[in-house]
């Protein structure tokens, strides 16, 4: 691992790992930024999502560990499956591990608790003809 | 003699304790040697930013496309790739 990088490729795979299943079991797109802002973080996280190829449908994950602050940005479409409740219950869980010093445990377990809250439930019966 | 025995006694009483020691030590701080530095909270963050499943690709200049007649009847929409309304949560430690 060279010296100063923020995670060792062992725990890089982790939380790509995660953000692969948390993709897969919602359908939306996920991406974590682990760094200092240059302004606030809230409208940093924003910039950061709109960055992104598809930001409506897309959840970013913002933590500053120097600033020790942490953002969940949802776009307008991955807000429908994904409730600012939900989001925040998630940010508990991240914010639990971070102040223990577990970078690494906190966005692995973060995020796969986002992509389990933003499961989009099956529709049933949608494609049957309605009966009397 | 005295000076083999003593010689020998050296390594025996601290020679040997320490070999010992120095191996107990590499054997503790190996973990956190291989890991690098730990994250603490409160102190300095020394990484540069990394971001997972960030943009694909770098987007061309817009200054620099061509300009391109617009399709008829095509609604006006904010640009692709920016988030309407974003929502979520805020945490700190």
């Amino acid at each position: 691992m060279p010296v100063g990088d923020a995670f060792t490729p062992d725990q890089l795979h982790d939380i790509e790992r995660a953000v692969r299943h948390a993709e897969e079991a919602s359908g939306l797109h996920f991406s974590v930024y682990v760094g200092g802002a240059d302004s606030e973080t809230r409208p940093f996280a924003v910039e950061l999502l709109n960055e992104l190829d598809d930001p409506d449908h897309t959840v970013l994950v913002y933590v500053d560990p120097a600033g020790r602050r942490l953002e969940i940005v949802t776009g307008a479409e991955a807000k429908r499956q994904l409730s600012d409740t939900a989001a925040g219950l998630a940010a508990l869980t991240m914010q639990t591990s971070f102040a223990t010093g577990d970078l690494t445990g906190g966005l692995v377990t973060g995020v796969q608790q986002l992509g389990t809250n933003a499961h989009q439930a099956p529709l049933l019966h949608a494609n049957e003809p309605h009966k009397q | 003699m005295i000076a083999e025995l003593s010689g020998h006694t050296v390594l025996v009483f601290v020679g040997i304790p320490v070999l010992v020691a120095a191996v107990l030590a590499l054997l503790v701080f190996a973990g956190s040697i291989a890991s690098g530095p730990r994250y603490r909270p409160g102190l300095s963050w020394w990484a540069p930013p990394v971001w997972i499943n960030g943009p694909v690709a770098t987007k061309p200049d817009p200054a620099n496309l061509p300009e391109l007649p617009a399709a008829p009847g095509t609604p006006a929409t904010a640009g692709a790739g920016v988030a309407r309304t974003t929502g979520g949560a805020s945490a700190s430690w």
